[in-house]
């Protein structure tokens, strides 16, 4: 009997063994694909006419290494745009062989100085060199990204040598880091805002009175003050004064009691009809222009008990749950969100928020905002551009959607042995530029693990920041900078005299991590998965892809 | 004729030494259960006249409080002028915590919250416990076994994993972390009941109240039930100590007690980032969540031992 048993169980493990192996093989590198004997032949798409709401009207590939962008309205900002790391440039043929999907999402194959090893889900990233690199090869030959959500878990790890970087050092720790010989800060320009977000489609905050009332009535200097690290302000405006029209028009409200319990006086609350209890949304997340969610959401919570008497219930939310409801307008009461800059121009703050494509997050757009924001973005002479953007700044202090709070400070922190360490106001920090003598590996530690490594359709600094080393767009920032440079795939560009009309010339001999050589139509099929909402490969993680209308406005063939 | 049945004095005439007057004897012979009782007394009088003892407002910044000085910073060290602080600035035992509120007074008002969440949940699962216990205990059957495999089944969670998934789905909030954590204590206490029950109800004392005629709610609640009290007691007191640790569990998570309430795992959670830079306000909210618990322990282990008749000669 127990014979028996034994050789059923032997024969079930070979059984078992076999089995694996005429599987197939688990890990098999995507196949180098041949360059094509065949001739070019260029890409084109285009829409047919501009009324589908979108601000591209037509992409193409002049040349093999010539990439043509035709706009419907003139647009000062494309390379700005084009620089951003969602339009990263990939092979149109592993774009076609994933589906758009799946592999894509995982192992990008992009021309930049790096390339993927392995991503260990909920461990780490390793990247390692591309040896064909055609630019300045990376100074270290492994990097590896790893991830903790606790400020003083990564100041921890810092300190004890385990990772050569880190990210978002807490507001309290800024002493630490400088004051340690083997450590050094790196500061961020504050190119971000921290708001207090009022949804105007839910009582109370549909009357305008009360939106006006609660932007007097924060003592918003007292929270930069105690709660944010050097290097923080007071937001005067929306978008921070270092960006060009950012600080055009009137600034912000004073704090003012007084005249804000006379307009609560004026909007029918007082002694008879008590203001109602409201909640406060956030999520715990700490971000650059929110360093410490909870203590800041207390003190405005304690504010408003002392100087208006209202009582406010302090819900916190899980981080996706809040992004999507904040995005659509579902939230009620007031709630603190942010925005860091992506790249720097006026548009990626005022029409990311206020414009008529923007999200529904403030409730109904309004017309005196929505318009001045479409002229502006128009121009490309900034002081031409001034008038509109004093006039939607404002409008925005007039019809108070939100209160801008801070424009937080923020740093990252490198061993003091690292060479070529910065920190990129936009985020965007490149390690290939960074390295220690004599060590191979670079660790790099930030807040939270990417969500996925398909940038196109992310919107998660986290994620972008891996993306950023390997896959390059068109242009590129100035590393620790902000000006658009020719540091991408592109090595010059030209726009028509209108500017509806971008030339772009490509690299010659750029390889991607597969081993094809890099020409116009990657740039195109790049783009236009993007663009047109009917295209089989317009998949992504999510399918939003929302960089994409941040950038450009509607896509093609969008569904009704 | 008349004749008159003289009155038995039982209290007097016999030497008889209740059940209390014992267990108290042997409770104050024991050190660790005098050093528990001693905290929790303690405790108890910090409870009843926090808002005596505290010196500010537990939910009010101290921006807040006119003619404050407005060099404060957040997250301050403790300023004990007995202990050398400048006598200009203001005496903050316990120093303050991120949202600049004096540490102490938040501690002080967060050990009457966690007796009553301790007292409350308790009660909850108790009396829910002991109904469902008794029942099952008592009649046995059908009833035993559909109650029992309930029970069976919310044991089979961790209790902590089951009251974050109630939470989860009634909301985060003081009252229902209480709840969540009441529901999954009250299998415990089911089965000590539902065991008490099951030997009592065969002892001589039920069969003659039985064959006196008595019916089931005299039988169950005046003969059977006050004999199954003592296990039920140390379970309670023992289940007091889980409770706190439970909800202040429930609170560090952000599942618990919402700001501005001083409640001890809040505190200690919203300044977890701080362990380096700000120890005082992670360590003392520990240190009182710690002690609360051991006191408990201490005090339900000693009632363990005391009630215990089998320990009668030991001690």
């Amino acid at each position: 009997m127990k014979r028996n048993l034994l050789h059923v169980l032997s024969l079930l493990v070979l059984a078992s063994m076999l089995l694996a192996a005429c599987g197939p093989a688990a890990t098999e590198a995507p196949a180098a694909t041949e360059a094509p004997a065949a001739p070019f032949e260029a890409m084109k798409v285009e829409a047919p006419s501009c009324d589908y709401g979108g601000g591209m009207k037509s992409i193409e590939a002049v040349d093999q290494y010539t990439v043509k962008f035709t706009l419907c309205a003139p647009d000062p900002a494309v390379p700005a745009k084009v620089a951003f790391s969602s339009l990263g440039i990939q092979p149109s043929e592993y774009l076609e062989s994933t589906g758009g999907t799946g592999e894509l999402l995982e192992h990008p194959i992009g021309t930049g100085p790096y390339m993927i090893e392995t991503w260990e889900r909920g461990n780490q990233i390793v990247f390692t060199r591309n040896d064909n690199y055609w630019g300045e090869p990376a100074k270290s030959k492994t990097l590896v990204f790893r991830w903790g959500t606790e400020s003083a878990q990564r100041l921890l790890e810092l300190q004890s040598g385990s990772v050569d970087g880190i990210d978002n050092v807490g507001p309290d720790d800024f002493d630490t880091v400088k004051n340690d010989a083997n450590l050094k800060l790196f500061p961020r320009q504050a190119l971000n805002v921290m708001y207090i977000g009022m949804t105007n489609t839910f009582a109370p905050f549909d009357n305008e009175l009360v939106r006006q009332a609660f932007a007097q009535a924060v003592d918003r200097q007292r929270i930069v003050d105690r709660f944010y690290p050097p290097g923080s302000e007071v937001a005067s405006h929306f978008t921070p004064c270092a960006i060009p029209n950012g600080c055009a028009g009137e600034s912000w409200y004073d704090f003012n009691v007084d005249a804000a319990k006379a307009l609560l006086e004026q909007a029918g609350y007082g002694a008879s009809n008590p203001f109602p209890t409201i909640k406060l949304h956030y999520r715990d997340v700490v971000r650059g222009y929110l360093p410490d969610p909870s203590v800041v959401a207390q003190d405005i919570q304690a504010q408003l008990k002392e100087n208006l008497g209202v009582t406010v219930e302090i819900d916190v939310m899980e981080s996706g749950a809040f992004i999507d409801a904040a995005n659509s307008g579902s939230l009620d009461g007031l709630w603190l969100l942010g925005w860091g800059a992506d790249f720097p121009d006026v548009v990626n703050f005022l029409d990311a928020h206020f414009s008529a494509a923007a999200f529904d997050s403030f409730g109904k757009p309004f017309a005196d905002i929505t318009d001045n924001l479409a002229q502006g973005a128009q121009l490309a002479d900034e002081a031409a551009r001034e008038p509109f953007y004093e006039a939607a700044n404002n409008a925005i202090k007039l019809h108070v959607p939100m209160i801008p709070v801070a424009h937080g400070g923020n740093a990252a922190a490198y061993k003091a042995t690292v060479e070529g360490a910065h920190a990129s106001p936009l985020s965007t920090e490149i390690f290939a530029v960074m390295g220690i003598p004599g060590q191979d590996t670079f660790v790099w530690m930030q807040n939270a693990e990417p969500i996925s490594l398909y940038c196109a359709d992310e919107t998660d600094g986290e994620s972008l920041r891996a993306c950023e080393q390997v896959t390059e767009p068109l242009l590129s920032y100035a590393i620790g900078g902000t000006a658009t440079e020719t540091g991408g795939v592109a090595e010059s560009y030209e726009s028509s005299a209108d500017l509806t009309e971008w030339t772009f010339h490509l690299r010659q001999g750029v390889t991607f991590h597969d081993g094809s050589a890099l020409d116009a139509n990657d740039v195109v099929m790049s783009y236009v998965v993007q663009w047109d909402a009917a295209n089989p490969l317009h998949k992504g993680n999510t399918g939003a892809f929302e960089y994409w209308t941040y950038l450009f406005g509607q896509f093609l063939n969008a569904p009704q | 004729m008349q004749t008159t049945i003289p009155k038995l004095d039982t209290d007097k005439s016999l030497d008889s030494v209740s059940l209390w007057s014992v267990t108290r004897k042997r409770l104050f012979r024991r050190k660790s259960a005098i050093f528990g009782m001693t905290i929790l007394g303690i405790l108890i009088v910090i409870a009843l006249t926090a808002h005596w003892l505290a010196p500010y407002d537990p939910t009010k910044s101290m921006l807040d409080i006119k003619g404050y000085p407005t060099s404060v910073e957040k997250r301050q060290p403790p300023c004990i002028h007995a202990f050398g602080c400048p006598a200009d600035q203001p005496q903050h035992i316990l120093g303050l915590d991120g949202v600049i509120r004096d540490e102490f007074s938040r501690l002080l008002y967060g050990a009457r919250l966690s007796l009553v969440i301790g007292l409350a949940t308790v009660t909850f699962a108790i009396v829910i416990g002991t109904v469902l216990g008794s029942l099952a205990g008592y009649f046995g059957g059908w009833v035993d076994n559909a109650i029992m495999r309930v029970m069976d089944v919310l044991l089979a969670f961790p209790s902590l994993l089951l009251a974050i998934a109630i939470v989860t789905v009634l909301g985060p909030g003081l009252i229902n972390a209480l709840l969540a954590i009441g529901i999954v204590s009250i299998p415990a206490y089911a089965r000590v009941v539902r065991g008490s029950v099951l030997s009592i109800r065969e002892t001589d004392y039920v069969s003659a109240t039985r064959s006196l005629g008595g019916n089931t709610y005299e039988i169950l609640f005046k003969r059977i039930l006050p004999n199954a009290l003592t296990p039920l007691i140390v379970q309670g007191t023992l289940g007091i100590a889980t409770a706190i640790l439970d909800s202040a569990a429930l609170s560090f998570l952000g599942l618990g007690a919402q700001p501005p309430t001083p409640e001890w795992g809040a505190m200690l959670g919203a300044e977890r980032n701080q362990v380096f830079t700000a120890p005082h306000l992670v360590f003392y909210p520990g240190l009182a969540i710690m002690l609360t618990v051991l006191a408990f322990n201490l005090l339900g282990d000693g009632l363990r031992d005391a009630l215990d008749p089998r320990l009668a000669h030991v001690s």
